[in-house]
């Protein structure tokens, strides 16, 4: 059991010192994700999504409890897991080639040109290659943050709500793309997001987090077959699971189903 | 507030991992625990920051000061090139007691302050007449824009072909440097009135006067103590350069005598005193701008 | 669209940039041919076309010209790349700014005119206190804005540099330094039109052979109008176009950041 599980969560906690107070932002998280699985991260804003994905890639120093990512410990930030930050996090400066290659660099190879390319079609960015970041829309510039954060070919891919900031056609079209590029590559993934049914839709399982301090409320998993119809009633019922932890589901609901 | 505190410590977090070029960072900053720093903590009780920043920025000061008394000492260089430190802190002192250092600071005080109302006042006058009226700008606009890309130091010879070397040459030239910036920085401050704002006085229906008083120059005001600040800086800067060629007294005469002469000594003490007195003169005015502006702080915020 | 409407539009454009100038130079002009002002003072405009027609035929004026763009060239050079430095490394580490820092801020508190006779009695009045004197200048916009840049780049992007593993080389190369670069540039063109002033200054304060500050300075010795005004001309030209076209640089440069923000 224990061997397939890449990345295992134990007994983390998290404080931020803001002056001179210690404030608790994530508090006993426990969790083992398994190779090439989707899993989602819901909650409420501010109950430290980001924090948690920030521990998870290395940004954030110091923490109590263990994240071990193949057994070992983590310690600090490592191209084998590469992350697609809240907002895309694009160098304006560069071109979208250069920015996906970003990563590459540090290896040697001669064929790094291919990567970049090959990793910029599996996005869907061909044609783009020469590109400023300000001529791409948002959510070319989200596709372009995904190859850039693949490029390393990563054991994990960690995205912070990385389609948050699109309109809800667009998110819906990078949904499928994202569950796409998910099963062609064969990563392991952990997605921050506050959309219940795009967890409902990409997810293998669900964690839902308690704010302040930031906790496991629930794990839920998905256990439908993909490509997941969405009006399907065993969608639904887990979309109504989950909203029910944040104690949103209608009122009348209630009534009938007694 | 917050937001940039973290700012700053995220670029600090990287470069003390990065940064190889100084020592390691003080790991002093309490914001930087979420990162590992190599530094030993014992330097984290030990000295306050405070204490520590006075210790760093002391340093190469106390160095060059220690180089300066050594190589007079051993004569590296002539006297008559680099006097000792305590040469130098003697003739202040002489100049101070013979009152001749009040006299020539006095002189050149008052001449900056005359030029620098008159060329102040002008600035926002024309600043604000650009500032107002499209019509103005319109025409003028051009005049004023090709006037102020004259590099102020070469309107010297060409005042004094006109004014000659008296004392109105040097009010004239010094009320130029404080117009250029007064007059710059009222216009931008004027024009840079958010649209918003006037549309808040539109919807009172205020008349054109009280628009002015209530909404346009009070929002113009950081702009035009820029330019205030800035024409009193370029103001004093021009006295010690008119000085320097059309003098009799003041700070500017007494460091060319002292160049003439070749007493360093007077010329070094010339440097500081015009330095300290720049730095007070801008000090005053920014004290004068909190006080004036303190409800900038919590607009920004 | 509307060609017509596109043509008034720029005529009465045209006439409103240039009416007040025309006013003026009509003024100028009226005065020389009247005599109302005595002509040593006020010399007339065809005057001062002759006086730069002989200038530039003698040669002078381009020999004047080239003086003091070497000059400015060198002290720019000079002060600009010890300013960049300093302003990268003080951006770069705490350390470095608690200790150069305040001695550069107290440094700064002198009147930049104020160095001239001490500069004057160090390096004599040759060309070296000149381009010492130019460098001081340009010394300091370029600090303060190169130390700008590099504090304001927003921790998202270093955070990027981070998950990549950066060496530091890279990290300056590929961030630092394209992200400090508006306020880079913005540090160029102060630093040259700084220069360009002083340039004229440290001509007519330590006496030089050469230089349009030489030129206006001597020729106010010998009561030439004509010359200082041609020189003040000149000096604005070019002034002028040396803050173009590091404005052209930025505009090059910084395509990426069109709408970008
Ligand atoms: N570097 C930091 N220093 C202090 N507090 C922080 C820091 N980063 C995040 N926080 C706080 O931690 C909490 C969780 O933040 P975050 O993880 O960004 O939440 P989420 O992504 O779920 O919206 C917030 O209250 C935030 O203010
Ligand atoms: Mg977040």
């Amino acid at each position: 059991m224990a061997d397939t599980e890449t990345l295992q969560i134990k007994n983390v906690h998290k404080t931020f010192r803001v002056g001179k107070q210690d404030i608790d932002v994530l508090e006993d998280i426990n969790l083992n994700v398994s190779a090439g699985e989707f899993v989602s991260v819901i909650g409420a804003s501010g109950c430290g999504k980001t924090t948690f994905l920030r521990l998870l890639v290395g940004l954030e120093g110091e923490y109590q409890g263990d994240i071990l990512l193949n057994g070992k410990r983590l310690n600090g930030p490592s191209i084998n897991r590469g992350i697609v930050f809240q907002n895309h996090r694009l160098l304006p400066w560069l071109t979208i080639e250069k920015n996906v290659g970003l990563g590459l660099e540090s290896k040697k190879g001669n064929n790094k040109a291919q990567i970049v390319q090959d990793h910029i079609d599996l996005v869907g960015l061909k044609g783009f290659c020469k590109s400023y970041p300000y001529q791409l829309s948002g959510g070319m510039s989200q596709r372009a943050a995904i190859a850039r954060a693949l490029v390393n070919r990563p054991e994990i891919l960690l995205l912070d709500e990385p389609l948050g900031a699109l309109d809800s056609l667009t998110r819906m079209y990078m949904q499928n793309e994202l569950e796409r590029i998910w099963k062609l590559e064969n990563i392991t993934a952990v997605m921050v997001t506050h959309d219940v049914e795009e967890a409902v839709y990409l997810s293998d399982r669900i964690v839902i987090m308690s704010c302040r301090p930031g906790k496991i409320k629930r794990i839920i998993p998905v256990p439908l077959s993909r490509p997941r119809d969405r009006a399907s009633y065993d969608f639904m019922r887990i979309k109504e699971e989950v909203l029910k932890e944040f104690h949103l589901q209608a009122e009348e609901h209630f009534a009938y189903s007694i | 507030m917050r937001r940039q505190i973290m700012e700053s410590a995220g670029i600090q977090r990287l470069f003390a991992a990065v940064t190889t070029l100084l020592p390691a960072q003080p790991a002093a900053e309490a914001i930087s625990t979420s990162f590992k720093l190599q530094t030993p903590s014992i330097s984290r009780v030990a000295i306050p920051q405070v204490v520590k920043t006075a210790l760093l920025g002391g340093l190469i000061p106390l160095l060059l000061l220690v180089a300066w008394e050594a190589v007079t000492r051993i004569e590296l260089v002539p006297s008559q090139l680099l006097v000792p430190p305590r040469q130098v802190l003697a003739t202040f002192l002489d100049l101070l007691n013979s009152g001749e250092l009040q006299g020539h600071l006095k002189i050149s005080i008052l001449r900056v302050l005359l030029g620098f109302s008159l060329g102040t006042s002008a600035g926002f006058l024309v600043g604000a007449i650009l500032g107002l009226s499209k019509r103005a700008e319109k025409y003028g606009g051009p005049f004023f824009r090709v006037l102020l890309q004259i590099p102020i130091l070469g309107w010297m010879p060409f005042l004094l072909l006109i004014l000659g070397f008296g004392e109105l040459f040097k009010i004239v030239f010094i009320s130029l440097g404080a117009f250029y910036p007064m007059t710059l920085n009222t216009f931008e401050g004027i024009k840079g009135v958010s649209n918003e704002y006037r549309e808040v006085g539109r919807v009172f229906e205020f008349g054109r006067l009280k628009l002015l008083r209530k909404i346009i120059l009070p929002a113009a005001v950081p702009s035009i103590f820029t330019g205030i600040r800035l024409g009193l800086g370029t103001a004093w800067m021009l006295i010690v350069g008119a000085e320097l060629v059309a003098a009799t007294e003041g700070v500017g005469y007494m460091m060319t005598m002292g160049r003439q002469l070749f007493q360093m000594d007077v010329v070094m003490v010339g440097v500081v005193l015009v330095g300290a007195t720049g730095y007070l003169m801008n000090h005053i005015l920014k004290i004068a701008e909190q006080r004036l502006l303190h409800w900038r702080n919590t607009m920004h915020a | 669209m509307n060609y017509l409407d596109y043509v008034s539009r720029k005529i009465s454009d045209v006439y409103s940039k240039s009416i007040v100038l025309l006013i003026i130079f009509a003024a100028w002009w009226l005065v020389g041919a009247y005599k109302l002002a005595d002509p040593t003072i006020l010399p007339p405009p065809s005057k001062i076309l002759r006086t730069l027609l002989e200038l530039a035929k003698e040669g002078d004026l381009v020999f004047h010209i080239k003086m003091s763009i070497l000059r400015v060239i060198k002290g720019f050079l000079i002060g600009g790349t010890l300013g960049f430095v300093l302003g990268i490394l003080m951006g770069l580490s705490k350390t470095a700014e608690k200790l150069v820092g305040p001695l550069f801020h107290a440094v700064r508190q002198v009147p930049l005119l104020g160095w001239m006779p001490l500069i004057v009695l160090w390096c004599g009045i040759g060309e070296t206190s000149k381009v010492v004197f130019i460098a001081i200048g340009a010394l300091y916009p370029m600090v303060l804005n190169t130390f700008e840049g590099v504090r304001g780049i927003s921790r998202e992007y270093l955070e990027v540099a981070r998950v990549f593993e950066f060496k530091q080389l890279k990290l300056i190369t590929t961030i630092i330094l394209p992200a400090a670069l508006p306020n880079i540039l913005t540090g160029v063109r102060f630093s040259l039109t700084i220069s360009w002033m002083l340039v004229v200054g440290a001509e007519i304060f330590s006496v030089s052979a050469g230089g349009l500050g030489d030129m206006i300075w001597s020729a106010r010795d010998t009561f030439r109008m004509d010359i200082v005004i041609v020189g003040l001309i000149i000096i604005t030209l070019i002034g002028i176009t040396l803050s173009k076209s590091v404005k052209l640089l930025e505009t090059y440069f910084l395509q990426w950041r069109k709408t970008s923000h």
